[in-house]
């Protein structure tokens, strides 16, 4: 629990997860709901809400975490437009051009949720340069550290 | 010979039905539990992906003109729609009111039926899922993930085991292993023997008992294949009814009476209720709801 909410911090938010509903299984948490965790049984392969897998002491949050994040209003957000949503989601970079908008901490080194337009999550990355300081429309501002694209990576 | 496609046609001919080659129509599902139906059509229009609506499914789209991959496109990879052909996407829609229940999909990977009955069971209830192969778990998992399925459990597990768990279930869907068809798979008729249809057959009886035991007295079972074979089908359902306490319940959905006589073999009447999809705007499908009859003590 503590490493989700370790995760949660780097947005500047937490989440108030019920930790009895949590459950690991080879290193991947899951978060059930009591009806869930009632007929459960321990040898089971994937449950209720996938949170993310620690490897290498490296905590990988699932999109759904991410989704849990993005509805904290107070939480780090890069909104961008979208022709920067199709590039984010092939594993691009956000670029000065693409982002309408960063919400919470800007700082470099910061941990943002990617939001498109409608405010739907994209991934997370991590800011590089300060939007309003960069000259260029065309100078990285946040590190794509993951996108939903992985869905379509992660089966190749 | 027991195989070759003449003999398979012949087989289909004495059924009532022609062969012919198809190429059934791409077809995507929008997940309503987390989208609205319109509002994702409009937004793959905007992209490019024109869709039609399947007038026999309540949420299921023929893609009709795309300029891109609709497994590529940001709403898909948000799980706001799953690529489902269009005749698969009938046996979970079966379920009475499914919201709340315990719910088995026994034969579940890659998932998109787990999805379909998460989706629409509104996340609600509890969802159990199996599959015997462990390397179509990870599709399994990936699927759930995506379409933001809250309510499922996977377990790697072969469906004629499934009383070790321990659980009574509501609904259970079998979308058993099967010979499969000839349009979805084209070498299909240099493939297949009547005694793969058999051995077929045999391994889904085996699993229609084991999973009539872990049905609760008046439950629903819906059993599907995509074969064409009534081996799998009829033959089954009428073993079905007369050994493990199964009745038909009629259905209103896509597809022909199920064949109340097989090869000169007559089946019980209730056969009827099932639905045999030939290939041709879907690919070859069978369909049947079945009923756990109440035991009296």
């Amino acid at each position: 629990m503590k490493l989700i909410n370790d995760f949660a911090h780097r947005f500047n938010v937490s989440l108030s997860i019920d930790e009895s509903l949590v459950m690991e299984k080879r290193n991947r948490h899951f978060l059930l709901n009591a009806e869930l965790k009632r007929l459960v049984s321990r040898d089971f392969f994937y449950a209720g809400i996938y949170l993310g897998k620690v490897k290498n002491r490296i905590f990988f949050p699932s999109f759904t975490l991410l989704d849990m994040i993005a509805e904290k209003e107070k939480a780090n957000k890069t909104i961008i437009n979208r022709k920067a949503e199709w590039l984010f989601v092939c594993g691009r970079d956000l670029l000065k051009q693409g982002i309408i908008g960063i919400a919470g901490s800007r700082g470099k080194g910061t941990c943002t949720l990617v939001l498109n337009e409608r405010g739907e999550c994209l991934g997370f990355g991590k800011i590089i340069a300060n939007l309003s300081e960069a000259k260029d429309e065309h100078a990285a501002i946040v590190k794509n550290i993951s996108d939903i694209g992985d869905f379509l990576r992660r089966e190749r | 010979m027991m195989s070759g496609k003449e003999f398979f046609e012949k087989r289909y001919e004495k059924l009532g039905w022609k062969y012919r080659d198809v190429n059934p129509r791409q077809a995507i599902r929008i997940n309503v539990a987390n989208s609205e139906p319109r509002d994702i059509v409009e937004r793959l229009k905007s992209r490019g992906i024109e869709v039609e609506a399947i007038p026999f499914l309540e949420n299921g789209f023929w893609v009709c003109n795309s300029k891109l991959s609709v497994g590529a496109t940001p709403e898909y990879l948000l799980g706001r729609y799953s690529i489902q052909e269009a005749a698969a996407q009938i046996p979970a829609s079966l379920f009475t009111k499914p919201e709340h229940r315990t719910m088995l999909d026994a034969c579940a990977a890659p998932g998109g039926k787990t999805v379909q009955m998460a989706d629409q069971m509104l996340n609600t209830g509890v969802l159990m899922a199996l599959d015997v192969e462990k390397r179509r778990l990870a599709a399994l998992a990936n699927h759930l993930e995506r379409c933001h399925v809250k309510n499922a459990v996977v377990y790697e597990m072969d469906a004629r085991q499934v009383s070790k768990l321990n659980v009574k279930f509501d609904g259970v869907l079998l979308d058993v292993p099967c010979s499969g068809n000839a349009a979805t798979d084209k070498g299909w008729f240099r493939r297949r023997t009547i005694d793969d249809v058999k051995r077929n057959a045999e391994l889904q009886k085996e699993i229609l008992a084991e999973a009539t035991k872990v049905l609760k007295d008046n439950g629903e079972l819906i059993y599907s294949t995509c074969s064409l074979e009534p081996e799998e089908d009829e033959l089954n359902i009428d073993w079905a009814i007369r050994t493990l306490g199964l009745e038909t319940e009629r259905i209103d959905c896509y597809g022909d009476e199920g064949a109340i006589n097989v090869f000169g073999k007559e089946l019980d009447g209730s056969i009827e209720n099932c639905r045999r999809i030939w290939s041709g705007r879907t690919q070859g499908f069978f369909l049947c709801k079945l009923r756990k009859r109440v035991t009296r003590k």
